[in-house]
């Protein structure tokens, strides 16, 4: 069954489009990759799917409920959470504070708020850094702060905006093996990474846009054999 | 390791019983202080504070830091004396009225600036204030206009047929002080432990991730706020009958936006002891300066002649430049107390700590 189905969706700035009538739909338990060049406008996408910015056209609709128009809070209460590209933690809070803020979506009372952070923290581990302030952590382990907090928000779809971004090779390894976790919990969630042997060995469906429209869809194979998609990120001949 | 420091908030046994302690020494000081003056200090004191923690949840732990408080302050003291004054209505119903009024108009006022961010949000807040200050002048039928309400007498607070007080002393208004500092400290102490807290806390720390977070930012500003106007507003029906007289140009002002603000600043910004310990210090020092004692000191002291020019000037405009001082001592807070006394204190002892450790 279709979790997020993006229907024709474009999106104008003053007169550039961003997105053009982009469509895919994505199944529930599924790991989608966006991928594209830079300015390729997956982030602008991702923006409009969680309620940042309104579509200029077309719908989008996530387990049934059209998506136009809502603000990021109430889409993070249906259920679909996203991190950022450049990390967000609540710098003067402490690690579990900061997972306790996701968690508190579901739930008023600060004890379960705070039983189901240290899950959550367990999961992306970073047990050893419960009480450090989150501003005080490197980059590697914001970015699985950053995890950890969207997924005390019970999400049933988690969008990743290159939380491969700036880390190093191990940290890399590190993440997408808790992406794969996290696909083992039953979440569906739809990455955007530059690493291309990444998204390669963690997706099961890639969309590639480009200059803001949809330049292929298809399983990992598919795609490294797609002419245009080479042509796009190797320059056409 | 200060990352460990900052997350202390848990309170040891020491600190309960030195508060305990202050408590129950500040209900029975009335009892033992004759002097006026002091009993006086302290009620400003008083004010000071629960005008700093009101400001203080909705700037220091929300993130939005308004100088147009002054705003509230006037509303619930204009509303507790027009009611009392024009309308025969007790005071004691009034300030609660003056409650209501401020809480309305904070929504009202929330509802559009709360759209700003950063240096847009304080400079409409400030022009907001400014709006009620030249209201208050114009509107003189309600108002009075830059005369102010002189308050003639207020009625005595009767349980039954007893009169429990007939505010004729210094003393009721500084039980009423008292007490309501008190709850301005529990509440401030219970937000920081609920999930309204938290969300105040992200939505200071990064707006975006707390909205992506399901927090709805229009909501939690205005909520933070009506909790912040009901002890601004509070504060302000207090001093106006305390004082017995308000006028637009003392409890609308920008200068008591700013005051309030620098309160909070000095002592320490989103903690629930930095508004108390900036009063403290505030207070008696613009007290000093305006009665001219700190310029008298300076010249007792022969550090400068009277008849110099600069003795002149201590003696004649320093009582008048408390503005000047304030900036002054904000800037040198700012530079070498960022996160002012409390902070300064705390990053103190845990330097201390950690030297003993060694």
């Amino acid at each position: 069954m279709a979790i997020l189905e993006i229907k024709h969706v474009s999106k104008f700035f003053g007169g550039l489009a961003a997105n053009s009538d982009v469509s895919f739909e994505m199944v529930s338990g599924m790991i989608m990759g966006l991928i594209g060049p830079n300015g390729a406008g997956k982030t602008t996408l991702f923006n409009c799917i969680t309620g940042y910015y309104p579509p200029s056209r077309g719908e989008i609709l996530f387990d049934g409920h059209r998506m136009n128009g809502l603000n990021p809070d109430a889409v993070c209460k249906l259920g679909m959470a996203r991190t950022w590209q450049k990390v967000r933690p609540l710098a003067k809070m402490s690690v579990v504070d900061n997972v306790m803020v996701g968690a508190l979506c579901r739930t008023n009372s600060l004890k379960k708020a705070r039983v189901a952070a240290m899950e959550k923290i367990q999961v992306v581990g970073l047990e050893n850094r419960v009480k450090f302030l989150a501003g005080s952590l490197p980059i590697g382990e914001r970015k699985k702060l950053e995890v950890a907090r969207v997924l005390a928000t019970q999400p049933k779809l988690l969008l990743l905006d290159e939380v491969m971004g700036g880390l190093n090779p191990a940290e890399s390894e590190e993440i997408i093996q808790l992406i794969l976790d996290i696909k083992n919990l039953g979440i569906t969630q739809m990455v955007i990474e530059h690493d291309m042997k990444a998204i390669m060995r963690i997706s099961d469906r890639i969309v590639v846009l480009n200059s803001g429209e949809k330049l292929a869809e298809g399983n990992p194979q598919e795609i490294v054999s797609n002419k245009a998609v080479v042509d796009a990120y190797l320059g056409g001949e | 390791m200060r990352t460990f420091k900052h997350n202390m908030r848990g309170m040891s046994t020491l600190p309960v019983l030195l508060t305990v302690a202050a408590v129950i020494a500040l209900f029975l000081l009335p009892n033992f202080v004759e002097s006026t003056y002091a009993l006086h200090i302290m009620i400003l004191i008083f004010l000071s504070v629960i005008m700093g923690l009101g400001w203080n949840i909705l700037g220091g732990y929300t993130g939005q830091y308004s100088v147009g408080h002054a705003a509230y302050f006037g509303v619930g003291a204009y509303t507790t004396i027009i009611l009392m004054q024009y309308r025969h209505i007790a005071p004691w119903y009034g300030v609660w009225a003056g409650v209501v009024v401020a809480v309305i108009i904070g929504l009202i006022i929330g509802s559009i600036c709360f759209r700003l961010r950063g240096p847009y949000f304080v400079l409409a807040s400030i022009a907001v204030a400014e709006i009620f200050r030249v209201t208050a002048l114009n509107l003189k039928n309600l108002t009075n206009g830059a005369e102010g309400i002189l308050i003639t007498d207020i009625p005595p607070f009767k349980i039954g047929d007893v009169i429990i007080t007939d505010f004729m002393s210094k003393v009721p208004f500084y039980y009423i002080g008292l007490v309501i500092l008190l709850i301005a400290v529990f509440v401030t102490w219970m937000l920081q432990n609920s999930k309204l807290g938290y969300y105040f806390q992200a939505i200071r720390e990064d707006q975006d991730a707390a909205h992506s977070l399901g927090i709805n930012l229009t909501v939690y500003k205005n909520v933070a706020l009506s909790f912040s106007v009901v002890f601004t507003s509070l504060a302000g029906s207090i001093y106006g009958l305390y004082v017995g007289f308000i006028d637009p140009s003392t409890v609308l002002a920008l200068d008591l936006s700013v005051q309030i603000v620098m309160t909070c600043i000095i002592g320490g910004i989103g903690t629930i002891f930095g508004p108390v310990i900036g009063a403290v210090v505030l207070v008696p020092f613009s007290e000093a300066l305006r009665s001219n004692m700190i310029a008298q000191a300076i010249i007792d002291s022969g550090l400068v002649s009277e008849n110099s020019g600069f003795g002149f000037f201590l003696k004649e405009q320093l009582s008048h430049a408390h503005v000047l001082i304030y900036g002054i001592l904000l800037v040198v807070v700012i530079l070498y107390m960022p996160d002012g006394i409390l902070g300064f204190m705390r990053k103190k002892i845990s330097a201390k700590r950690r030297k003993e450790a060694l």
